[in-house]
């Protein structure tokens, strides 16, 4: 019984396109498109090479710190901070109008000018490195007040400024720091949009076994009805079937990691193991769920579907799909929000799994993913025993 | 005669709506049973009992012996039912929508073949194996509806309202099709709300209204019933109201009715009594298109126990 | 009527989904992603920094605690343990660690090294910038300036010097970014809500019993397809006209203007195409249960490949190549220029009009294509 309702199950699924459009299809779409517009903005995001235009003046060739500088910041190169072109003042205006430069600088005695559009990242970037320019003018200006005075202190009043002045100018632009870096080699956040895509797949599949469970339900659909007058166990039935269910979405399920690897090229962390397990949790939860809605909203299939949907894509928007901050504010504001949204379980494991070396969060959320099916299941069999002594 | 169903007070209410009242009675061995009553007179409802698809309230259903309950699989795998609605997967072809059904009941691949094959063949939808629902015509489509509910061959097979919508040649192949079963040895329940079939059909009818039975009998049984032994219908242009007021004082007349120039006299009893209208109106100077007589129907039953048309 | 009171009877029944859009549509717009200032100062940008201090809060490490809190924004709701989660989702765009007895180890010359965590993102550079900065000074005083106090007080002179800036461009561009973002949005939501209900509605209507029907029907066949457009052109018109209402409630000062008039005269193009897009879109698809897998595709597509949920200017080159054959990168475009032109003369006025003969030419040719699949079918049948 187990397999005859197996095999045929298969071939009504398949033979369901619209239902192979949204689960299958559908993600690896949504993934398409997340990966078109999101695969440049963490790039976008780090710090790129700032446009600049310098006003070309004497008194900028005479300041000699600062012409150094800013020539060694805009050497090619890893360190390369500054694209800097040397302009006339109305060439200047023009190209910041344009927003071809984020801003100019305008030299005047010792002083420097900075002209922007407006307050920003880059604006501010700018200001800082003239400030930091400037007052390495100021340091060496103290380091050799130091040094000269002590030789003065020596008894040596003979003092070759130009040597101090080499050495100072020397050891004030060779000093560098070294920063102890100890965060993750994995910080990419856009990853969390692909983690809901695969979680909102895993309970798009509810879509399948509400689907196949309608057919068993002599109230849903006429087949049902035939099926509960005759002699066959249901419970065996019903398994057949769901088993179906799973195999379908897990081969949907396959095709979009297999899509979200080769082609999306989106990181699961060093193990794809417990990802895959994960994943066999989760469509299992998304499953369960597809069959109690089935079995407990009492209405036509396009209701159920309408309530699968909005629940899948209401857990979706939870765990961050359409901004992965709203994941954060209710992991760190709401969490007892996490424990009933099964989105928000695959999601925050396959993002433990990337994120942290240790398991401890990701068998957190197998084990809540376990009791969400295990409840799913006891919802669905209180249902269907009420049906049993009246199926319609 | 062997009781094969045996139904006994069956009661039951909806919302404290009395869809079926202290309903009882039984099905035989062999025989056709048909269940005639109007829409909503509660013979879908009793067939959804009898198969433990609803719950009800008062009253016990025993079939082949045994209650019936939801788990009576025993009793299950002898049933059949080729219920209103089509019920079939849309996304299987004929023989795989067959050969689903069927397994339910009999698990042995190899066994299953044959009796698959054959159930296609007894419809005739041999040519139409590889199609979808989607690809059938109404007729066809019922044809697969009740191929998917006898091909275990089953003891006692239920029809509810298998020809709705059906054109007269899918539906005379149905009818054909239901004595054939019967001649295999199937007891039969049918319930319609066409009369004709069942005259044609049934053995022995029960007529349902209201949840409760008004009549039950062999076709026979039922006219006689009725207290109505013949109708004579009389095709006749701008009849005085006098002479019609004169029909109905004729003995063993029970009604008389004059619509869109047709004359229905319906007779208790007698003899003669188309030669006495024919002389009636020939010493009335009279002129009539057409006259016969002829036997009562079911309807004109129904019509007399209940006061309304069955088909509504 | 009977045209009208099936579209009415339709949009009732996906009024559901047409609410959901909307307020999508509210929400990002209200939603305001860049901080900036209004003014017209120039204000720093201070990345958001969460410092673990472990040695003592005094002398050395009190003065870099300092430092780095006139330089940046200082975080310090977040407990230890959510450090790492905050730092993925970018609630905190670095993390100093300063280690035990930093204050002393700096005095005897150890030069002690930090331990930072970084998103590495322009935010967490412009931290390290500002943190290195400090380090190098300090390392470069400490071998002249062993005196705590003095040290102190040599670096923070060192580091007073604060530049002059001009601040040229005197638009709001913090509000016209979130006008900007707004209406980019609501390329998402008009597209959607229009393609979806007019293509239900088409497609009932040319649904092929249907048709017949109408066809047989004394009302003459082209006054019907007219009542149709009528019908789809009024429900496009109120979509629009709710959709300006609710940006003129949202943002008032900006669209009461002659830029605000332009920003709606965009808005307007681009509800004409995706009306004649959705006119066509039904003709092609006639299966219902189509209808809004293509409506998710075409909807979502373009907003993802044009620029409507992400910035334009963060989409890779090669896709929004690709999005010049959509007319939402058009209508985008033009918002994204509206955003940015200071003054309107006729250079820019040039541009905006190129733009909008782009997409009234995608609408006509979108008729066109609808108008030559209607003859075709009309042949075959």
């Amino acid at each position: 019984m187990f397999w005859h309702n197996f095999k045929y199950s298969c071939k009504v699924l398949f033979r369901n396109k619209v239902l192979l459009f949204w689960t299958f299809l559908f993600p690896i779409l949504l993934g398409t498109f997340f990966k078109m517009a999101f695969s440049d903005i963490e790039k976008n995001e780090s710090l790129s090479i700032i446009n600049l235009a310098i006003i070309q003046s004497e008194d900028f060739i005479q300041n000699e710190v600062m012409h150094e500088s800013l020539l060694s910041l805009s050497k090619e190169g890893e360190n390369q901070l500054f694209d800097i072109s040397y302009v006339n003042n109305s060439e200047a205006q023009d190209l910041l109008s344009k927003e071809e430069i984020s801003g100019y600088l305008d030299f005047f005695g010792d002083e420097v000018r900075i002209v922007v559009n407006r307050s920003g990242i880059y604006e501010t970037i700018i200001r800082f490195v003239i400030d930091e320019i400037q007052s390495q003018k100021k340091l060496i200006e103290t380091l050799i007040q130091k040094r000269v005075n002590e030789e003065i202190e020596k008894g040596n009043y003979e003092v070759e400024i130009g040597n101090i002045l080499r050495e100072v100018k020397e050891n004030v632009l060779s000093q560098s720091v070294t920063l102890v870096n100890s965060s993750s080699k994995n910080m990419s956040y856009t990853m969390i949009e692909y983690y809901t895509l695969i979680a909102m797949a895993c309970l798009y599949s509810s879509m399948i076994s509400m689907y196949i469970t309608n057919y068993k339900l002599a109230n849903m659909k006429s087949v049902g009805k035939r099926i509960v007058v005759s002699p066959s166990h249901k419970i065996s039935g019903l398994f057949g079937s769901l088993f179906a269910s799973y195999f379908v979405g897990a081969i949907g399920l396959v095709l979009l990691f297999l899509y979200s690897i080769f082609a999306l090229k989106v990181d699961y962390g060093t193990t794809l193991f417990p990802v895959i397990i994960l994943a066999s949790v989760g469509l299992l939860a998304g499953i369960l769920f597809g069959v109690s809605v089935s079995v407990l909203v009492r209405s036509s299939e396009q209701t159920k579907t309408g309530v699968l949907v909005a629940i899948s894509m209401f857990g979706s928007f939870l765990s961050g799909m359409m901004g992965i901050t709203m994941k954060y504010m209710i992991d760190t504001n709401v969490p007892i929000l996490n424990l009933i949204n099964p989105v928000a379980m695959i999601t925050d494991g396959l993002y433990s799994l990337y994120y942290y070396e240790s398991f401890s969060q990701f068998t957190f959320n197998i084990v809540s993913l376990l009791c969400f099916s295990v409840f799913m299941i006891l919802l669905s069999f209180r249902g269907l025993r009420r049906q049993k002594y009246d199926s319609l | 005669m062997e009781k094969i169903v045996e139904l006994k007070n069956l009661t039951k209410e909806y919302h404290k709506l009395r869809a079926i009242d202290n309903l009882s009675f039984e099905v035989r061995k062999g025989e056709i049973l048909g269940l005639l009553g109007p829409n909503g007179s509660g013979k879908s409802t009793t067939i959804n009992c009898l198969l433990s698809l609803l719950h009800f309230q008062k009253g016990s259903i025993q079939i082949f012996g045994k209650e019936m309950m939801p788990d009576s699989y025993d009793i299950k795998s002898k049933i059949g039912v080729i219920f209103q609605d089509v019920a079939v997967f849309e996304e299987l072809t004929v023989f795989d929508n067959v050969d689903y059904f069927c397994g339910l009941y009999i698990s042995s691949k190899n066994e299953r073949k044959k009796y698959v094959e054959e159930a296609i063949s007894f419809v005739g939808l041999q040519d139409f194996k590889k199609f979808y629902p989607k690809q059938l015509s109404g007729g066809l489509l019922r044809r697969l509806n009740i191929a998917c509910g006898i091909a275990h061959k089953p003891e006692l097979i239920f029809f509810d309202e298998p020809t709705v919508a059906v054109d007269p040649q899918s539906r005379n192949n149905i009818l054909e099709g239901i004595k054939a079963l019967r001649e295999k040895g199937a007891s039969i329940v049918y319930t319609t709300h066409y009369m004709e079939e069942v005259e044609i059909l049934c053995d022995r009818i029960i007529i349902l209204d209201k949840g409760k039975i008004l009549a039950q009998g062999t076709p026979d049984e039922l006219k006689a019933l009725a207290n109505i032994e013949e109708k004579i219908t009389v095709e006749v242009n701008d009849l005085e109201k006098e002479l019609i007021e004169k029909i109905e004082r004729f003995k063993y007349v029970l009604d008389v009715r004059y619509l869109e120039n047709r004359l229905v006299i319906v007779y208790k009893k007698g003899q003669n009594n188309l030669e006495e209208l024919m002389d009636f109106f020939k010493k009335n100077h009279v002129v009539y298109n057409k006259i016969f007589s002829e036997r009562p129907t079911l309807n004109d039953v129904f019509l007399e126990l209940t006061g309304k048309e069955l088909r509504d | 009527m009977t045209v009208f009171k099936t579209f009415w009877l339709i949009v009732k029944r996906y009024r559901a989904m047409i609410f959901i859009y909307t307020i999508l549509l509210i929400l990002f717009g209200v939603i305001n992603t860049t901080n900036n200032d209004t003014s017209l100062d120039f204000t720093d940008s201070k990345p958001d920094v969460y410092l673990v201090i472990e040695d003592e809060n005094i002398g050395l490490t009190k003065n870099l605690v300092d430092y780095i809190s006139r330089q940046a924004n200082i975080i310090d709701s977040l407990s230890v343990d959510g450090l790492d989660d905050a730092l993925f989702y970018r609630e905190v765009n670095y993390i100093i660690t300063i280690p035990k007895n930093y204050r002393s180890d700096v005095l005897n010359g150890l030069s002690p090294s930090l331990v930072i965590k970084s998103t590495g993102d322009y935010q967490a550079s412009l931290a390290e910038m500002i943190l290195k900065r400090y380090l190098k000074t300090q390392e470069v005083l400490i071998s002249s300036f062993r005196n705590e106090e003095e040290l102190i007080q040599k670096i923070n002179e060192s580091l007073e010097h604060k530049t002059e800036v001009l601040v040229t461009s005197k638009l709001d561009s913090a509000t016209l970014n979130q006008v900007t973002q707004y209406f980019n949005f609501a390329s998402f939501s008009i597209m959607a809500i229009i393609i979806f209900i007019v293509s239900i509605v088409l497609s009932s209507f040319h649904d092929f019993k249907v048709s017949q029907r109408i066809y047989v029907s004394k009302m003459k066949r082209n006054t019907h397809n007219r009542y149709i457009l009528m019908a789809s052109f009024l429900y496009s018109l109120i979509v629009f006209v709710l959709f300006s209402i609710l940006g003129l409630i949202l943002f008032p000062n900006v669209l009461l203007s002659f830029r605000g008039i332009l920003y709606f005269l965009n808005a307007f193009m681009f509800t004409f195409v995706s009306l004649s897009l959705s006119l066509l879109i039904s003709k092609l698809v006639t299966n219902k249960e189509a209808v809004s897998g293509i409506v998710n595709v075409v909807a979502l597509g373009s907003a993802f490949l044009c620029g409507a949920f992400v910035p334009i200017e963060y989409l890779p080159k090669s896709v929004l190549r690709i999005a010049h054959v959509l007319p939402s990168y058009w209508y985008i475009k033009g918002n994204e220029f509206l955003k940015l032109t200071e003054a309107f003369n006729k250079d820019s006025f040039l541009i905006l009009l190129e733009n909008f003969l782009v997409l009234l030419l995608f609408g006509v040719f979108f008729l066109f294509f609808n108008h030559q699949v209607t003859r075709l079918k009309e042949k075959k049948n």
